[in-house]
């Protein structure tokens, strides 16, 4: 049984169906790619992962403990990075993180450590004493990659974990968490990126729909590439919203 | 963009792509399409109803269709039914028609901050927004044009929504005779006046700050006028307030030169406005760590949540004194409200009771500044219950909202001469109120407090709550001067029992906006 595990998982907005059986499990050592269109239940399904919602139906359990009857011990033990969330504008990094380490109730010492060992690793150790409001969205992004990983969660949720960052630090992220979950962890990334998913993920779950339409694993297969399947189980009729495809032969 | 046009130097084969021909494309001249010579009246016109139907949308998505929509009769309602019910108490017309003027002022002077607010606080306040005052960065118009056309669609907009039926109070002040219309249209055109005037002001105070001016000179300036106004004294100085902020009441020249002052002041705040403004990149010693360090001393440092809100508080524009200045102009307008009913009725208000009851209002705007750069969507995503927020915005209103109330409170009653019995059941007023309003505000509104304005609902739900408390205290004020032991021993009473009331309705806060968010 994964340390991650949704089974049939439900959630309404009204008459429209955002996640409509939704059914996964992810285990130790696995960073699992959530792979899908916008619009295709992927934010929703992180934040009834994460206990920000109720679902109409469906189990959860994330670490063994259940987001919907349990949220602060779910978010307690895991790390979340929301799609597009900032930092504090009127928070410096340093205080921001701090700040952090105080509700998750973290020894001082090792917040202290933790700070310096993020911000050099993410290359925004001289910006520790800036406002937020006065740092670019990409530094704001490191910062908030930093939040996250600062108290060595077993269990990561991650929305679209490379958003604004520039090439080299990309890298370095998609390095760093690909280490980070073969050291025993797990990473959960909801991407819509193709390309990001094939780099870094070792199994994905295609999501259409409000449900998971494929799995695949990216360890050692050859075949089809990642697009190929994304596009085999996305473009049909179980895509909402999807502009047309063709596919085109290139000749000289 | 087909395959062949890619240019690329090897034949591939099954390469896929998208077909992005959606709707027939995007016209390439976006809305200077067709037009020689750069943007001519017909892209204002477009941009002017574009933004008009943005304000709409606006609201009534955040509020919901007849919630907003019903927000005028609302207004109606309650013009009316004050008006109503002040003139039945005596008091004289004249200071009805100061005081909805006053109300106009004020909220032009707060309307006149919207364009400017950015995004950021936008977003804080309405939730995640693209607005199309933004496009200025993707279409060929200029910030300060769609800036100047933002203003003009906010002032006629409100000057509808709002200020329209507030005028309706003309009626029950003038009755009903064959002239009602003519003196309901130039009430209203008296009150846009003023509500135009207001938002001038602060476009003004915004365009100036552009230019490098310090803050702090603003604030002086701010302070001066408001102690100017608190100064006043005599029928000379009194008249000259009113022939200025009602325009109903002086000559139709002063009131045309009250609109031709605001529309060059107006002009050339856009013209002085420099959009490419922006603050220097700022820095900070550690706070958070020497806050929480002095956990031991400092009884709110003990929690890492009021901490970070007196952070956003202190280094948000304005500083930790914006709920000052908030208290401070409630104050300054209230004196000068006693001011012309002294001058009119000859009659003066036990200033302790009084202010105590007013002041305690107070409360919404400090809650708001504590809210207005944070999020209950922030919290989520850590092991923080919603009713621990709820707690340390409790615990920061306390904090700072005391002594922003307690200044103004004090000098209010030192100036106008209060008794000590007066001076301390306003006191308890004044706290037991403040708590109450405090209560009713996160009850009604949770992190939200701007949502207030234009939905009905919770507008008149609010209002109601308010008015259960300040109306008796306010006709008590009145009548009786100095207040009677039992009266005093009554009031005294009604400010405890408000302030448990306060502390009850904010405390089940909490539980009741986590359980929305999370159904939601």
């Amino acid at each position: 049984m994964g340390i991650l595990r949704v089974d049939e998982l439900r959630k309404s907005y009204g008459a429209v169906r955002a996640v409509d059986g939704m059914s996964f499990d992810v285990e130790r050592g696995e960073l699992f790619g959530f792979l899908g269109p916008n619009g295709a239940g992927k934010t929703t399904t992180i934040r009834s992962l994460t206990g920000q919602i109720v679902p109409d139906g469906g189990t959860i359990s994330v670490l063994g403990t259940d987001p919907t009857t349990a949220p602060l011990e779910t978010r307690r033990r895991v790390g979340i990075l929301p799609e597009q969330a900032s930092p504090p504008s009127f928070l410096t990094p340093r205080e921001y993180l701090e700040f952090v380490g105080d509700v998750r109730e973290l020894d001082e010492a090792a917040v202290t450590a933790g700070i310096e060992h993020w911000a050099e690793r993410l290359g925004f150790a001289s910006k520790l004493e800036t406002l937020h409001t006065d740092l670019s969205r990409g530094q704001q992004q490191k910062v908030m990659i930093a939040q996250a990983f600062i108290h060595e969660p077993d269990v990561v949720l991650i929305d679209e974990p490379l958003a604004n960052l520039d090439p080299l630090v990309q890298e370095q992220v998609k390095q760093f968490l690909t280490a980070y979950a073969a050291d025993d962890n797990a990473i959960f990334v909801s991407t819509h990126n193709i390309d990001v998913a094939a780099d870094i993920c070792t199994r994905v779950g295609i999501v259409a729909d409000g449900r998971i339409v494929t799995e695949r694993s990216l360890v050692d297969e050859t075949g089809d590439s990642l697009l190929e399947t994304f596009l085999e189980h996305v473009d049909d009729a179980n895509a909402r919203d999807m502009p047309a495809l063709e596919r085109t032969e290139i000749e000289a | 963009m087909s395959g062949e046009q890619t240019g690329q130097d090897e034949p591939q084969t099954g390469q896929l792509e998208r077909v992005t021909d959606i709707g027939g494309g995007i016209d390439s001249g976006g809305v200077d399409s067709g037009r020689v010579g750069g943007i001519g009246n017909g892209t204002n016109r477009l941009l002017f109803t574009t933004l008009l139907r943005e304000e709409w949308r606006l609201h009534t998505r955040l509020f919901g269709g007849w919630r907003f929509a019903s927000f005028p009769l609302l207004i109606v309602l309650l013009a009316a039914a004050a008006t109503v019910a002040l003139l039945e108490t005596g008091t004289a017309p004249s200071t009805i028609v100061l005081g909805l003027h006053a109300l106009a002022l004020g909220f032009g002077l707060y309307s006149g901050t919207a364009g400017f607010a950015g995004s950021n606080m936008l977003e804080n306040v309405f939730g995640r927004l693209s607005l199309v005052l933004s496009s200025a960065s993707t279409l060929p118009l200029s910030r300060r044009r769609l800036l100047g056309m933002f203003l003009v669609k906010d002032a006629l907009f409100y000057a509808v929504v709002f200020v329209l039926p507030m005028a309706t109070a003309a009626i029950p002040i003038g009755g009903l005779s064959a002239t009602t219309p003519t003196e309901l249209v130039a009430f209203w055109l008296s009150l846009s006046l003023v509500f135009a005037a207001g938002m001038t002001a602060t476009v003004a105070l915004i365009a100036v700050r552009t230019r490098g001016v310090p803050t702090w000179t603003i604030a002086l300036a701010l302070v001066s006028a408001a102690a100017g106004t608190w100064a006043l004294d005599g029928p000379a100085a009194i008249e000259s307030v009113r022939t200025l902020v009602v325009p109903l009441s002086g000559s139709l020249s002063a009131a045309g030169g009250l609109a031709i002052g605001t529309v060059l002041v107006a002009a050339a705040s856009l013209a002085l406005y420099d959009p490419t403004y922006g603050r220097p990149t700022r820095t900070a010693s550690d706070r958070f760590s020497q806050l929480r360090a002095a956990g031991d001393r400092l009884p709110f440092a003990d929690d890492p949540l009021v901490v970070k809100t007196l952070l956003d508080l202190s280094r948000s524009a304005g500083g930790v004194w914006k709920p000052f200045v908030s208290a401070g102009i409630l104050l300054a307008l209230v004196a000068a409200l006693v001011g012309v009913v002294r001058e009119i009725t000859g009659i003066e208000p036990a200033p302790g009771i009084f202010f105590g009851g007013v002041l305690g209002l107070a409360a919404f705007t400090t809650y708001n500044w504590l809210t207005q750069f944070d999020s209950l969507e922030f919290y989520l995503t850590y092991p923080v219950a919603i009713d621990d927020v709820f707690r340390a915005k409790r615990a920061a209103f306390v904090l700072v909202g005391t002594p922003a109330v307690a200044v103004p409170y004090l000098a209010a009653v030192i100036r106008f001469d209060a008794t000590l019995v007066d001076a301390a059941v306003g006191a308890i007023l004044l706290a037991g109120y403040g708590l109450y309003y405090y209560g009713l505000t996160v009850s009604i509104a949770g992190f939200d407090p701007n949502e207030f304005l234009f939905d009905s609902v919770r507008f008149g739900t609010f209002t109601v709550g308010v008015a259960v408390a300040i109306v008796p205290t306010l006709v008590a004020g009145f009548v009786v001067v100095p207040p009677t032991p039992a009266l005093a021993a009554a009031l005294a009473v009604a400010g405890i029992g408000f302030g448990a009331l306060g502390i009850v309705l904010s405390g089940r806060a909490g539980p009741k906006w986590a359980e929305r968010y999370r159904d939601e």
